[in-house]
Formats: structure tokens, sequence, C-alpha cells
């Protein structure tokens, strides 16, 4: 039984405005939803969610094992729909992780660490520039590691 | 009759600029292939966005939200969108005249109306007209970027939410297809509720009545996808008016080359007629010199 559910692929459709950036299958995948990351296998009850931005990651992709078949892509928000093996992503901004160059993720968190902001809707733009930047090094770190 | 030489310049130059409407032709054939694929490729986007919206306000029932309250306009902002260039048939030329007729109906309104205009030809054609453009935008071809647009939604957006404006109309010329393309005025703020969603957008049977989760809540989500939804339809927008300025283009230019052979063609006969003319007339007074040395 076991066997036969880990070989059930899942479809992800990575959406932008301007184009759709991925439509494969995997096996597994994980989304940065905006409380947290969320792993999503064959078989998942529907659900909507708001993504907060991150990694989308693809587990053995075409149902592939091993490091080769993972498919990792930073997102900038969006949102998600679940249901009936598919998962699609819509967001606004998608890139490949690996083209995110991790010295000038640092420098541009740096750069919005010594911004200074007044009036709450200042504080929380920035509080928003300041996490998405943050994941955007993570994602770039984590990409150079594997 | 003309001098045969005069017509054998004029249908050269007539050739000349064939040669330049057939390239304009092709080129414009070229760009409308790849805007036309680029609007295609962002379809998918507002479709998916507009599957939720209907799976939120099938579960959610009451939508409530500033962008879809409507409210008296007393201010109001357009945004009219036109090429940079000209050589496009009635393209320019509709849009503005769309544009004066809701200016038009705002001023007889009394509403206070904030103008935008992209593109040269409708910011030359409306001061033309007297009328105050309040920001302009130059930096729209045939491939209006995603990251170009949404400082434009952004603003739009603060500017409603704010109350500074109480409704964003766009004028642009909409894409129906290669035959057709028509100037509209199109009202993208306040935005209309999701049951008015556009008729081409068919949710997948099972999915439409399935049972969904929101996390963290529908009205959150809401709160997010309703601004998204705005500004995937604004960007369609500058997609649709791309796509139809290089039909206008294509169209006009095969026009233009079509009308350029026929004259050259009536060119040619012409000169031809003048040549033989010309020839007629050496010969017939080479026999009168002739008859006369007889004499």
């Amino acid at each position: 039984m076991a066997t036969t559910s880990s070989q059930k692929l899942i479809r992800c459709v990575i959406v932008t405005p301007e184009q759709t950036v991925l439509d494969t299958k995997a096996t597994r995948v994980i989304l940065p939803l905006d409380d947290g990351s969320r792993g999503i296998a064959a078989g998942h009850a529907p659900f909507i969610g708001r993504l907060g931005a991150g990694q989308v990651q693809l587990l053995g992709v075409a149902g592939g094992t091993g490091a080769e078949t993972t498919i990792s892509t930073f997102i900038d928000g969006g949102f998600t729909e679940v249901g009936h093996n598919e998962v699609t992503v819509i967001t606004q901004h998608a890139s490949d992780s690996g083209s995110i160059d991790p010295s000038e993720a640092k420098e541009e968190l740096e750069q919005l660490c010594k911004q200074k902001a007044v009036g709450d809707e200042q504080i929380n733009a920035l509080l928003q520039a300041e996490s998405t930047a943050r994941a955007r090094l993570r994602a770039a770190r984590t990409k150079n590691k594997s | 009759m003309a001098n045969a030489r005069a017509l054998d310049r004029r249908r050269r130059s007539v050739r000349n600029i064939r040669k330049i409407t057939r390239t304009m032709e092709l080129i414009a054939t070229a760009r409308f292939k790849k805007a036309m694929d680029r609007s295609v490729a962002a379809r998918d986007y507002t479709e998916h966005l507009a599957k939720i919206l209907k799976n939120i306000a099938a579960v959610g029932g009451n939508l409530s939200h500033p962008l879809l309250q409507i409210r008296p306009t007393q201010r109001s902002a357009v945004l009219v969108l036109t090429g940079n260039r000209g050589l496009c048939g009635g393209y320019n030329s509709n849009a503005v005249r769309q544009a004066m007729g809701l200016l038009g109906e705002h001023s007889s309104d009394e509403t206070e109306t904030h103008v935008t205009v992209s593109g040269k030809r409708g910011i030359n054609a409306l001061k033309f007209r007297g009328i105050t453009v309040d920001a302009e935008h130059l930096n729209f071809e045939d491939k209006p970027a995603f990251s170009e647009v949404a400082p434009i939604g952004e603003s739009y957006l603060k500017s409603y939410i704010e109350g500074d404006i109480d409704r964003l109309d766009v004028v642009y010329t909409r894409f129906v297809n290669i035959a057709k393309q028509e100037a509209v005025a199109e009202t993208l703020l306040p935005l209309q509720p999701p049951k008015n969603e556009e008729t081409s957008v068919s949710p997948v049977g099972h999915l439409a009545s399935e049972e969904y989760d929101f996390y963290p809540s529908a009205e959150s989500i809401l709160e997010e996808i309703l601004p998204a939804s705005f500004q995937s339809r604004l960007f369609k927008c500058f997609l649709d008016s791309a796509v139809s300025e290089q039909v206008a283009r294509m169209v006009a230019m095969k026009g233009a080359t079509e009308n350029a052979s026929g004259i050259i063609k009536d060119l040619s006969r012409r000169y031809n007629r003048a040549r033989q003319s010309q020839i007629t007339g050496e010969i017939m007074e080479i026999l009168g010199g002739v008859e006369a040395l007889k004499k």
C-alpha cells in the first residue's frame, strides 16, 4: 500500500501574471504557506491557502528519486490551490532558487535592516520586505549547500 | 500628358515606399505573434485567480472588501492606453475618441477627473483637444512587463482605498479576434464581484463544487486576492492593447502595400503610354522631315 501511494504523482503548476513557469509532476511538494511550510503528498485534502515568501520545493520530479530530481523555485507570496492531486501556485514573481546570488541577497537584507520607517504602514511594508529578503537569502543558501 | 521621366521618378519613389510598408507589415506580423503568445500565457493566471475567487464566493457567501464597495463618484481616474507610434490605422484615434466620450461624460457629471495616458500618440492627441494630462507613460511598447504595470496598479489601489479616487476607468483597445479589435472603456475599480467574472473562464466541474479549506481564512485570502485580481486585469488591458496595436499596424501596412502596388500599376501604364506617344511623335516628325526632303 505504502509503495503504491509513494508512486502516485501530484501535478504542480506555478503561474505568474506573465507565464506558466512550471508544470510538472512530482511525488511531494513543499509549499511555503503564510505561517510555515506544508508538505503535500498525493491524496491531500483540498485547500486554498495564502503563501508567504519562500521556496516551493518539488521532490521526486517525474517519480524519480535522489537530489537531482528536486526542483526549487523561489516565490514572493501569492496563493495556492490544492485539490485532486494537483497543486497550483499563483504568484506575482517566481524565480529559480539557483539563480539567486547569496552575497547579493545578503547585501539586500543588510540594506533593508539599515532603513528606518515611520508610521504603521511604512513599518509593515519594511517588515514585509525584510522577511522576503530573509527568505531569499535562505533560499540562496540552501541551494548552495545542496 | 506628363513626361515619361517624371512618371518614372514617381514610380520609383512609390516602389521604395512599398518596400518600407511591406517590411513594416512583416515586422508587425512577427511582433503580433509574440504579443499574442504573451497574452495567451498570461491567461492562465487570470483563470486560476477567477477560480479561487469563485470558490471563496461559494463558501464565504457575502463578500465585502473596500475594493468591492461602490461609492458615489466624485473623483475618478481615467487611464488611456495608446501607442507610441502611428501608422497603425484607426488604433490610436479610436482609443482617443473613446476617451474623449468618457471624459465628456465625467465633465458633464462634474466629476473631478485625473487623466493618465500611456503612449505618445494619445498624449499629443488629448493635449491637442485641450485635456490636461496629469501623468504620462512612454515606456510601454509591444512587450509590457508585469513589473512595469504593477507599480501603476499599486498606486491606483492605494488612492482608491484612501478615498482619493472613487472610480477607475481604463480606455484600451480590446482584442476580440484577429479581425476585430474595439476601443472600450472598462471600469476596473470598484472591482466587479466575482459573479460577473468573464464567461470564458470555465472552472473544472468537479473542483467548483469541491469543499475547500482556507488557510488562514477565507477573508484573509480575499484581502490578498482582490488586489492581485485587479492587477491581473490591468495587466490584461496592457497586453490586449499591445496585441491590438500590432494587428492594427499589420492590417494598415497590408492596405498600404496593396495601395502602393495599385499606384505602381497605374503609373506604369501612364508611363508606357507617355513613352509610346513620345516615340510616335518622334516618328511622325521624322516622316514629316522625309516628306519635306522628297519635295
